[in-house]
């Protein structure tokens, strides 16, 4: 007869790696930009003569990205950012269950162009490739956590040479 | 972002969205009704009933071969195919092509990457087993099937698919448990395309650049391995490891303790043998304080690491060149082989893992004659 087992087994969705994007090699999250003009109106002049003049040497500088252009009439101009789904590597515990914070599923970046000039429609696009299209989130009020141990460990008042007498 | 948004937003990225760009056709000429013909404006003859369903027609669309190349830049690939079709191939789950042939029986059939996964699956276990044996030599042998698990193993595969963006260039059909053959669920999709491209990579350029490959996006990774250590009587398996050793019995100490009485106390007690202290562990009795130093002591050893630049691969061997390994000449860097530590030990005298007991009619029979 087997022996009962007196500790938990090892479950199968247990065995998952935690995202190290960056540690060894790079995947930008950038997947595709959606450029969306119209023909007719003046707002999107700056925009038309962005992707006559300089939109060629943003794609070739980016073969990661696919470029999208598109016309819709009588809109403003927009720039969409669309982005691969992943974990963020700053997930403490990632069991059986992903945090829903942390989780992104093809979010999108949408950046109207309406008011900008060619320079700022450059840094607007520089931005989208630069993103990974998780949320905006505060770092003022958010406190540090750590994936991995301390390097000096945590100081214990047993393990001192004098221990604290009453 | 609550559970139900989390599955809309999961669905809506499983729906393929098809590019007109890249179509012959748009709207496509099965989702307009066909013509009646002369014959056919008869009312008494019955009109065949005519369906379309968009989603299954969007999902039968090739993705554009834009998004291809630019998936292959994304991984660094690039520059290892001249054109996207083996990038095609490998995101085509082989569940695709029954329903391709059932709705387009008159196009040629498109190549699935079923072979590619194969290998790649296979390469990939070579890979991370061998990484993890040099770099953990004293890691028991249930910990480094799991530790290969989870470096290469199916949900990873997975979700390294997702975050590379291979999502919307995936093609397959979703298929139901039959008592033939097992179901075919997103996740499962999703792992052959990763293992997929490291068969590519092998194909197209040399064994070491395949290893290099899954070095960086699998083997970067970071696993729990303290987590799946699982210790069932730690203070036998030490007393049996250091005899292993030829080292003298272990021995607990108590360092430290304080709030004896208290309702918190905390001892400090160490596993030594002889004067060489192995092990340390803390709790709120002096049993759990010793369990803790025995585990603490087998954690040492276990998880005594390689460090990277000392680490041996044997794949090193073989040549860095294009072409069959058999035949290529030359190349193999100094290996060393490392000394695999020999320090599992087993529980009880006979080891019942996977052995099945017979059941009861059989001992039964055995009884009687």
């Amino acid at each position: 007869m087997a022996a009962k087992l007196a500790t938990r087994p090892l479950l199968r969705a247990q065995l998952t790696s935690r995202p190290a994007n960056g540690h060894v090699a790079f995947i930008p999250q950038v997947r595709k930009l959606v450029f969306e003009y119209c023909n007719k109106w003046p707002s999107s002049a700056n925009t038309r003569t962005f992707l006559l003049n300089h939109l060629e040497e943003v794609a070739r500088a980016n073969p990661h990205v696919e470029i999208v252009v598109k016309q819709r009439t009588y809109r403003e101009p927009i720039v969409r950012g669309l982005y691969s789904q992943y974990l963020s590597a700053h997930t403490l515990v990632y069991v059986l269950r992903p945090d829903p914070a942390t989780t992104v599923n093809n979010r999108d970046k949408v950046i109207p162009l309406n008011g900008f000039e060619v320079t700022g429609i450059q840094k607007k696009v520089q931005l989208l490739l630069d993103a990974s299209g998780e949320r905006i989130k505060p770092l003022k009020r958010r406190t540090v956590e750590s994936t991995t141990e301390a390097a000096r460990g945590i100081w214990s008042g047993l393990h001192v040479d004098e221990p604290f007498k009453i | 972002m609550s559970h139900v948004q989390n599955r809309l937003a999961a669905t809506a990225s499983r729906i393929a969205s098809v590019s007109p760009a890249y179509l012959k056709s748009f709207p496509p000429k099965e989702a307009f009704a066909p013509k009646p013909s002369s014959s056919q404006s008869d009312p008494s003859v019955e009109q065949k009933p005519h369906f379309f369903d968009a989603e299954t027609w969007a999902s039968l669309q090739p993705p554009p071969p834009t998004s291809l190349t630019a998936f292959a830049y994304r991984i660094g690939l690039g520059k290892l195919v001249s054109s996207p079709d083996p990038i095609l191939q490998a995101c085509t789950h082989p569940s695709f092509l029954p329903l391709h042939q059932k709705h387009y029986p008159h196009h040629s059939r498109p190549a699935a990457n079923e072979r590619l996964a194969v290998l790649g699956n296979s390469l990939m276990g070579l890979f991370a087993t061998e990484y993890v044996n040099s770099t953990y030599p004293y890691l028991p042998t249930r910990v480094m099937k799991a530790a290969v698990s989870a470096y290469v193993g199916p949900t990873t595969c997975a979700t390294i698919a997702k975050e590379m963006g291979a999502t919307p260039l995936l093609r397959w059909n979703r298929v139901s448990n039959t008592p033939t053959r097992p179901a075919v669920l997103h996740q499962d999709a999703m792992s052959s395309i990763p293992r997929a491209l490291v068969a590519l990579v092998y194909q197209h350029s040399s064994l070491l650049t395949a290893r290099t490959f899954v070095h960086k996006f699998f083997l970067s990774r970071e696993i729990d391995l303290r987590n799946m250590i699982k210790f069932r009587d730690p203070k036998k398996a030490l007393l049996d490891t250091v005899a292993k050793f030829g080292r003298e019995r272990p021995v607990s100490r108590l360092l430290r303790e304080t709030g004896r009485l208290s309702n918190s106390p905390v001892y400090v007690v160490g596993v030594y043998s002889g004067a060489d202290k192995l092990g340390e562990g803390f709790g709120s009795s002096l049993k759990m304080a010793e369990f803790r130093a025995a585990e603490d002591a087998l954690l040492r050893l276990y998880l005594a690491r390689q460090p990277p630049h000392l680490v041996q691969l044997p794949t090193s061997t073989f040549p860095n060149k294009t072409g069959s390994i058999f035949k290529a000449q030359g190349g193999g860097s100094l290996y060393v082989p490392v000394q695999l530590g020999d320090a599992e030990i087993k529980y009880g005298a006979a080891d019942k893992t996977g052995l099945r007991s017979p059941g009861a009619r059989s001992v039964a029979s055995f009884e009687e004659d």
